[in-house]
């Protein structure tokens, strides 16, 4: 038999295994197990689904958030597109060696602008990798702690060696006149003549042993592929493509059944939630902007994703081999994820939003709290908070009757709007009806409302709690018993717009009531005046001369995207707005959200308000940290307090800037 | 074992108390009714035997505002029969006619044990507990911190200051007044509570004719009343000594 038979049935031979071993483990993973998941709602808006593959997945975009690694990426997913062409070649090479062994594919091998283009991404994934192994043996940053290093740099050694012995092998074809295109590859041709000065022979026996190394390590990493987190290579397409469309303030229901609700074990998520915990590449950028992470650290929305994925692969295999013991009895909620980590999730959405993949973390983590929620597994003061919620419709236990207290003897008194029709419906939310820190805050609020010349109302002692906190924290039947007080209020009144304080309870109403296509105009306060001030019916008759920074509250800011209208009033009332180095969509939660406010505060750890009440103290010349939420001002008043910042920073409500300047 | 959890509804704090136009009564219009913290204990503690030893557990409740909740709140804890008293006068019951209702349906249902909060912030004539185990001629342990399970008998536990702790067997049947349960009473989900509504079902009794004797009769009913007799005394030690002194002459002590 001649070598070039030998060399087609080898090659034969190892893809046929490489390929089994794959399509099993893929099939396995993909089918057995997704398919144990509960059904997924029906995928529709294509267009946009599509425009997603080419913006999240053609363009990394989402990569580029952490730019350096963003761009070694890019280089590297682009090259690994291109270069499968190549190893397409060189696998019909070896293929068709005993008929032909010059054989080439017709376009793939024969059209020199892309041998080209190839050439040079061969290098640049040489260049990417080598920033990869760089980042990950020397560098080696916090959010890599905690995922496979060894698995990521033996696959990067992979990409590398395939790189290598490819331009190898190309630059040694075209010194010994085997490669039709070799002036499309000056790349390759100067590696070549790195062996020039060889003999014929030895030249060839290198290119031939490059060949069986290039082709050796792909089937190699094919049979890794499915193992482990470069799976993603798989998943990613359609997981960018059944990604979420729905608002990012709206949680998915949950499935129930004679009660119950939530999720208790693996296969109660849905095979789409399943599709997420596979596509983790484990790269951290989650873990990196966690809140709860980077304070007291019970909780890192990797880990929890890449437990989540042992206990499916582990159940997966044990409910396929009819086990009925051993991993199968693991509490999912307890011995998979700590019920700590799952309670210290502000719900800030810095992870979903990072995450390049559309990996989700909030929605499973609040499925597992409804789960826990039910069987009454939760903290004595969230357990207060929600009965004090479910009997007076208020976190603070107070009396219902008492929620409009703070308006008395408010000049002009404010409306009723549940006896005449208004124009704007105040919804003031628990906070700032209650707290007596905030209700000073809330009259300042009011009397800007009538200086503006607003036909406003409020519910008096009809209003609730949103319940938006209610519902993260996974008590579903409250928050829609909630929900259903307040839609039932709302609805005998008259009115055009809703405008909230509370940027939490703005989200509830805008993203999660039950409107059934009649929604009213919902705006924050920031955003009405914002308005109100460009069509000239707010005026200010001075300028603050203050300079201040702005905390952008996540539900206001990175859940419903506004930015820009409590700055653009800020500069308008004459103050000069400092950035905090994380602001905008990267701005730092205060650590309250998700019901996180009810809950008790482990002590020996920085808080997430304290980590950010230093960062703005590190601003030169700043006087006042603004917010514009009225948990903020709860949360932040303290953390000045225990960091030692109450003579240099001033927690300040932004509408005190407002009222100021009038 | 069977056990019975009388509980009852007083008024919840969070609320302004105000007196009605009798002077010895509370303005019932303005009232809003919770269930006795003590209760909700008992209740508790009824639940806790019931998943350690297995126990059939009937809460019985006097009829009014909110209480269908807090026995559906209960069933699904739990709870295996809902009891709800009817009658007119049936949330005004003082701890006496209390007593003696409970007792004649209790003679009824024969209850190994009965669980009841130890007191009520709204009781003018003792505790319902207490009445109870003399109308039926049971034992009676009140401040009870927590029950165990023997065969005919349960071990009562008592928390005395000083952090003594006593136990003592109490022969069944027998009354336990509960301070505490072992647990603070546990959260219900709402869709839990929902889904109980449904499916369980509120025994509705009639009471006959309410005896509320060897009860207390409120003369007035009042809220604290500033005293007249307190002077605050300013100046230095000297003058401040000095006017005691003066004081305490007039009125003839020294």
């Amino acid at each position: 038999m001649s070598y070039d038979t030998i060399k087609s049935i080898i090659v034969a031979l190892a893809l046929l295994v490489a390929l089994g071993i794959f399509v099993r483990y893929a099939w396995q993973r993909l089918w057995v197990y997704l398919r144990r998941g509960q059904t997924s709602p029906k995928f529709s808006d294509w267009g946009e689904r599509i425009k997603g593959l080419i913006v999240f997945v053609g363009a990394q975009w989402r990569l580029f958030r952490f730019r350096l690694p963003g761009i070694a990426h890019f280089f590297i997913f682009w090259g690994f597109l291109l270069l499968s062409l190549t190893i397409l070649q060189a696998i019909a090479e070896g293929l068709m060696a005993f008929a032909n062994p010059q054989f080439v594919l017709p376009v793939i091998g024969t059209w020199g602008p892309l041998a080209f283009v190839q050439d040079f991404f061969a290098l640049f994934v040489v260049i990417a990798i080598g920033y990869g192994l760089y980042l990950r043996l020397i560098v080696n940053p916090e959010r890599y702690k905690g995922s496979h290093r060894n698995q990521g740099v033996k696959v990067l050694t992979f990409i590398l060696t395939i790189m290598l012995s490819l331009l190898v092998m190309n630059g040694l074809r075209i010194n010994l006149n085997e490669d039709l295109l070799g002036r499309y590859r000056p790349i390759s041709t100067l590696i070549g003549g790195l062996f020039v000065g060889l003999p014929e022979a030895t030249q060839s026996i290198i290119e031939e042993l490059c060949y069986w190394i290039h082709l050796g390590v792909v089937m190699l990493f094919l049979t890794e592929l499915p193992q482990g987190k470069h799976f993603h290579i798989v998943t990613s397409i359609p997981n960018v493509l059944l990604r979420n469309l729905e608002p990012r303030g709206r949680l998915p229901v949950t499935k129930t059944s004679d009660g119950a609700a939530g999720v208790s074990k693996m296969e109660d998520f849905r095979w789409r939630t399943m599709l997420d915990l596979y596509t983790c590449t484990e790269c951290g950028r989650c873990q990196d902007v966690c809140p709860a992470y980077n304070s007291s650290g019970l909780l890192s929305p990797k880990l929890l994703v890449m437990n989540l994925r042992r206990n499916l692969q582990e159940r997966g295999a044990a409910l396929s081999a009819k086990q009925t013991n051993g991993v199968l009895s693991k509490s999912l909620t307890g011995e998979i994820v700590g019920e700590e980590a799952l309670w210290n999730c502000t719900t800030c959405y810095a992870c979903d939003q990072e995450c390049p993949l559309f990996i989700e973390h909030i929605n499973p983590i609040v499925e597992m709290r409804r789960y826990l929620v039910l069987e009454g597994k939760m903290d004595k003061m969230l357990q207060d908070a929600l009965a004090n919620l479910g009997r007076y419709g208020n976190s603070l236990g107070q009396s219902d009757r008492m929620r409009a207290k703070w308006t008395q003897g408010l000049q002009p008194a404010v409306k009723d709007a549940r006896r005449e029709p208004v124009e704007y419906l105040w919804f003031v939310g628990d906070y700032a009806s209650y707290s007596p820190t905030l209700t000073d805050v809330t009259r300042k609020t009011a009397e800007v409302f009538s200086k503006a010349g607003l036909n406003f109302g409020i519910l008096f002692d009809a209003e609730r709690n949103s319940g938006n906190d209610v519902r993260r924290a996974g008590e579903e039947g409250l928050f829609e018993m909630l929900m259903g007080k307040n839609m039932q209020a709302l609805g005998k009144c008259k009115y055009e717009t809703i405008v909230t304080t509370d940027p939490h309870t703005y989200n509830t109403l805008k993203n999660e009531y039950a409107w059934d296509g009649n929604r009213p105009r919902i705006l924050h306060y920031t955003e009405l005046l914002d308005q109100l001030v460009a069509s000239g019916q707010l005026k200010f008759s001075k300028k603050l001369a203050a300079k201040v920074t702005y905390h952008d509250p996540c539900y206001l800011g990175r859940y419903n995207g506004v930015y820009d209208a409590p700055r653009r009033l800020l500069r308008a009332a004459g103050c000069e707005v400092v950035e905090m180095p994380r602001h905008g969509d990267r701005a730092f939660c205060c650590g309250a959200g998700g019901g996180r406010i009810w809950m008790e505060e482990k002590p020996g750890h920085a808080r997430p308000a304290e980590i950010r009440i230093r960062e703005a103290a590190a601003l030169t010349g700043v006087q006042s940290f603004v917010v514009a939420c009225p948990k903020d001002v709860t949360m932040f008043k303290d953390a000045v307090k225990t960091t030692g910042n109450e003579s240099r920073l001033q927690v300040q409500d932004l509408i005190e800037f407002v009222q100021e300047a009038i | 074992m069977k056990i019975a959890v009388p509980i009852k509804f007083v008024p919840d704090l969070v609320e302004e108390l105000n007196i009605d136009s009798s002077g010895a009564a509370l303005d019932t219009s303005w009232l809003r009714l919770i269930i006795n913290e003590f209760d909700d204990h008992a209740i508790e503690q009824a639940i806790l035997l019931k998943e350690r030893g297995g126990a059939e557990v009937t809460i019985i409740c006097a009829e009014g505002d909110g209480v269908d909740d807090i026995l559906f709140n209960a069933a699904a804890k739990g709870a295996d029969q809902l009891v709800k008293l009817m009658g007119s006068d049936a949330a005004m019951m003082n701890s006496h006619a209390t007593a003696r209702v409970l007792a004649d349906f209790f003679k009824e249902i024969q209850p190994d044990l009965i669980l009841t909060g130890v007191q009520a912030h709204n009781d003018l004539d003792g505790s319902v507990g207490a009445l109870l185990a003399e109308y039926l001629g049971m034992p009676y342990v009140g401040y009870v911190a927590g029950v165990t399970a023997a065969s005919g008998s349960v071990i009562a536990r008592k928390e005395y200051p000083g952090g003594i702790i006593g136990e003592m067997e109490v022969k069944l049947p027998a009354v336990l007044g509960i301070q505490a349960a072992e647990q603070p009473p546990r959260y219900v989900a709402y869709s839990k509570i929902n889904q109980v509504s449904k499916t369980v079902k509120i025994e509705e009794r009639a009471i006959s004719d309410l005896d509320s004797s060897g009860g207390a009769t409120v003369g007035r009913m009042f809220k604290p009343e500033p005293a007249q007799r307190a002077e605050i005394i300013e100046g230095s030690p000297e003058e401040v000594a000095d006017r005691m002194v003066g004081i305490f002459k007039e009125l003839g002590v020294m």
